[in-house]
C-alpha cells in the first residue's frame, strides 16, 4: 500500500482541493480560478517531492493543465463563468506556452551551447590541466586547486557535467591513494562540494539563480555581471572554508600526489572560433548593459555563431538537456499563474505576516528552503519557493529596511544551491557517491556544516550588500 | 569539407600496400594513412586529431615489434578524443586470449583472418565508416557515394 502513496496523494489530494466549495477555504474572495491554482500548486509540490513521475515531466503536466483549465483557449467546460468576479480572469494560452522561451530559457540555451562547445573542442579539459599545474604535488594544495576549477568551471557549465569532468581526471589519482587513507574521500567529496557552490556565482551557473532573475525585475533587476560581483566573493569565502574543513576532517596521508592529463589546446579555425565567442560572450555578460544589450539577449550570441560554423550539429543539438529547460519552464508558468489570478498576493494578505520580524520570515524562509533542497531536486524547489518569496517580499512592508523582497530572494536562492548533505540531494552528490569513496554519513556531516554556515554567510552577504546601498 | 581518415597498421609493407589497394575504392572521397607501427598510428592520430580531422576506422595487424594491435586498439578505445572511431583487427596470428581482449577491452567491431577477402573489407570498411559518420552528427552528403546505403536508410529513418 505504501509504494502506491506516492501516486495516489498528488492524485486525489489536488482532486479534493479542486471539488471542495470555495467557502471551505479560510480565505475571503477567493476564485474559482485560484482555486484551481492552489490544486495546482499542490499537484506540482507533491510529484516534485514524491516522484511519480520524472520532475521535467511534472513540469509539462502543470503548463499543459494550466492551458487546458486556466488559459482563454482551454476547455469550452471549464470556462464557463468567465467574466464574473467570482470565476477570476483567464489567463492567456500564449503567455503560458511562452514560458517554454521566456528569456531565462534563452539565456540557459545560451549557456549550453558554450559549454556544449567547449566540451567538444576540449577547452574544459585544456584548462583544467594548465590551470592545476601551479598547484605543485602536494595534496592539500591539488584539492584546492582542483575545487578551485571545479567552481570556476560549474559557473559557466552545468554542475552535473563539470563533476563527472572531474571525477574523471581524478579517478586514476583516486586509486593510488592507501587503503584508509581518509584522503580518497576528502578528494572525491571536494569536487561535488565545489561544483554545488561555485553554481552560485553566476545567474547561469544553476537553474535556480536564472529562476531568481525572473522575479527579479524592474528597480529590482539584476545584471549578469552584478550578479558575479556579489556571487563570486561569496563562492570564494565559501569554498576556502570547504577546503578547510575537509582537510581537518579528512587529512590524506599520502604526502604527494601527480595528476596526469593528456593533450593540448587544439588550433583549428573552428575551435579558435570556440575560444574566440566563448570568451568575447562572457566578457559582452560582464560589460552589463553599457553596449545596449541584456545579458539574455548576448546569450543568444554563441547559439547563432556555434549553429553558422557547424561547432555544433544537429547530432549535438538532440544531445542539449531540454529536460532542464522544461522543467525551469514549468517553474515559470506555475509563477505566472500564482501571479495571473492574484492567488499569491491573496495568500500573502490573508496571513499576518507584517507581525513576524523580518528575521523569522528570512530565516524560516531560508530553512525552509536549505531542508527542501535536500531531499529534492534544487530547481524544482526554487520552482516552488521562488513566486510565493517574491509575492511576500513585495508586500512585507517591515523587510524594507533589510532591502525588501531583493533579500528575501536572494537569500532563498542561495539556500537552494547549499542542499548538498545526501546523495540524492544533487546529481554530483550522487555521482561522487557512486564511485565509493565517499560514505552517505561523511557527506552528511560535511553537507551540513556547508549548508549551514553557507545561509548564515548569504545573510551577512545581504547585509553588507544592503549597507552599500546595493538593494 | 571535413578531411575524414581511414589508418591501416601492419609492421610488413606488403600487407599495408594490399589493404590500401583494396581500400582504394575509398581513397577519392578519404585520406587513407599506412603506418608501420602502433606507435606511429598513435602519433599520427594525436595530430591529425590536433589538426580537428576524424579519424574513422584503424585498420590494424596484431602481431608487431613495440605495441601489438589489441593493445593499440585498446588504448584507442580508452582515449575519449576517439571514442566513436571504428576499428577492425586484421590477424593471422592472434591467440585465443588475444581475440578475447580484442573483443572485451579493444571493443573492435571486426575480426578479420589473414588472408582476407578484399571484397568483404571494402564493404565492412565502408559499413563502418558510414556508421562513424552518423555517430559523429556530421551530414553524410558529400560522402554519400561511398557510404553503405543499408546503414543510412536505417539512420536516416
Amino acid at each position: 500500500m505504501r509504494k502506491y502513496f506516492k501516486y495516489l496523494l498528488p492524485i486525489v489530494i489536488p482532486l479534493v482541493v479542486l471539488l471542495l466549495p470555495a467557502s471551505a477555504f479560510p480565505v475571503e474572495g477567493l476564485t474559482i480560478l485560484q482555486q484551481r491554482v492552489i490544486a495546482l500548486f499542490l499537484l506540482a509540490a507533491l510529484c516534485w517531492v514524491l516522484e511519480p513521475i520524472p520532475i521535467y515531466a511534472t513540469s509539462v503536466v502543470i503548463i499543459v493543465l494550466e492551458l487546458l483549465l486556466l488559459s482563454d483557449k482551454g476547455i469550452a467546460l471549464f470556462r464557463s463563468g468567465a467574466g464574473s468576479p467570482e470565476f477570476g480572469e483567464l489567463l492567456s494560452s500564449s503567455s503560458i506556452m511562452a514560458t517554454f522561451a521566456s528569456p531565462i530559457i534563452m539565456l540557459f540555451l545560451g549557456g549550453f551551447f558554450l559549454a556544449m562547445a567547449a566540451t567538444k573542442y576540449r577547452l574544459d579539459v585544456n584548462l583544467a590541466r594548465v590551470l592545476l599545474k601551479p598547484f605543485g604535488s602536494n595534496p592539500k594544495y591539488v584539492m584546492f586547486g582542483l575545487m578551485l576549477i571545479t567552481a570556476i568551471f560549474s559557473m559557466f557549465m552545468s554542475n552535473t557535467a563539470t563533476t563527472a569532468m572531474m571525477l574523471s581526471i581524478l579517478a586514476p589519482v583516486i586509486v593510488l591513494f592507501g587503503k584508509d587513507d581518509p584522503g580518497k574521500t576528502a578528494f572525491a567529496l571536494s569536487i561535488p562540494v565545489a561544483a554545488n557552490i561555485g553554481g552560485i556565482g553566476t545567474p547561469i551557473g544553476t537553474p535556480p539563480n536564472a529562476i531568481a532573475l525572473k522575479y527579479l525585475v524592474g528597480e529590482n533587476a539584476i545584471g549578469f555581471g552584478e550578479w558575479m560581483a556579489f556571487g563570486v566573493p561569496f563562492v570564494a569565502i565559501l569554498l576556502v572554508f570547504a577546503w578547510v574543513l575537509m582537510c581537518a576532517m579528512f587529512p590524506a596521508k599520502q604526502d604527494k600526489i601527480e595528476l596526469s592529463i593528456k593533450g593540448k589546446f587544439l588550433k583549428t579555425p573552428k575551435a579558435i572560433i570556440v575560444y574566440v565567442t566563448f570568451a568575447a560572450t562572457i566578457l559582452l555578460w560582464l560589460m552589463g548593459s553599457s553596449h545596449g544589450m541584456n545579458s539574455y539577449v548576448v546569450a543568444m550570441i554563441p547559439v547563432a555563431v556555434f549553429s553558422a560554423t557547424g561547432i555544433i550539429n544537429k547530432e549535438d543539438l538532440k544531445k542539449i538537456s531540454w529536460e532542464v529547460l522544461w522543467l525551469v519552464s514549468g517553474g515559470i508558468a506555475l509563477g505566472l499563474a500564482l501571479d495571473q489570478t492574484g492567488l499569491a498576493k491573496l495568500m500573502v494578505n490573508s496571513i499576518p505576516f507584517d507581525n513576524f520580524s523580518p528575521f523569522v520570515v528570512l530565516g524560516g524562509a531560508a530553512a525552509l528552503c536549505l531542508l527542501m533542497a535536500n531531499f529534492m531536486s534544487h530547481t524544482a524547489t526554487a520552482n516552488l519557493l521562488m513566486p510565493i518569496m517574491a509575492a511576500l517580499g513585495m508586500s512585507m512592508s517591515s523587510l524594507v529596511p533589510f532591502g525588501g523582497g531583493v533579500t528575501l530572494i536572494l537569500v532563498v536562492t542561495f539556500a537552494a544551491s547549499l542542499g548538498m548533505s545526501l546523495p540524492i540531494s544533487t546529481p554530483p552528490n550522487a555521482l561522487a557517491h557512486a564511485t565509493g569513496n565517499v560514505e552517505s554519513s561523511q557527506m552528511a556531516k560535511v553537507g551540513v556544516i556547508i549548508g549551514v554556515v553557507g545561509v548564515l554567510m548569504s545573510f551577512i552577504m545581504v547585509w553588507i550588500l544592503n549597507l552599500v546601498n546595493f538593494i | 569539407m571535413e578531411k575524414i581518415n581511414i589508418i591501416c597498421v601492419d609492421d610488413q609493407r606488403e600487407v599495408l600496400s594490399a589493404v590500401s589497394k583494396d581500400l582504394s575504392a575509398l581513397s577519392d572521397l578519404f585520406q587513407i594513412e599506412e603506418c608501420e607501427s602502433a606507435d606511429e598510428a598513435l602519433e599520427l592520430m594525436d595530430e591529425l586529431d590536433a589538426e580537428g580531422q576524424h579519424i574513422a576506422l584503424v585498420i590494424s595487424d596484431h602481431v608487431m615489434p613495440g605495441k601489438t594491435g589489441v593493445e593499440l586498439l585498446t588504448e584507442i578505445s580508452d582515449d575519449n578524443r576517439f571514442a566513436k572511431t571504428k576499428k577492425i583487427l586484421l590477424t593471422g596470428q592472434a591467440t585465443h586470449q588475444d581475440t578475447i581482449a580484442a573483443i572485451n577491452r579493444a571493443r573492435i567491431e571486426s575480426y578479420f583472418e589473414k588472408p582476407w577477402k578484399a571484397d568483404v573489407l571494402l564493404a565492412t570498411a565502408r559499413t563502418l565508416i558510414t556508421e562513424y559518420i552518423f555517430d559523429q552528427g556530421l551530414d553524410y552528403q558529400p560522402w554519400s557515394e561511398q557510404l553503405d546505403n543499408a546503414v543510412v536508410l536505417s539512420r536516416l529513418h
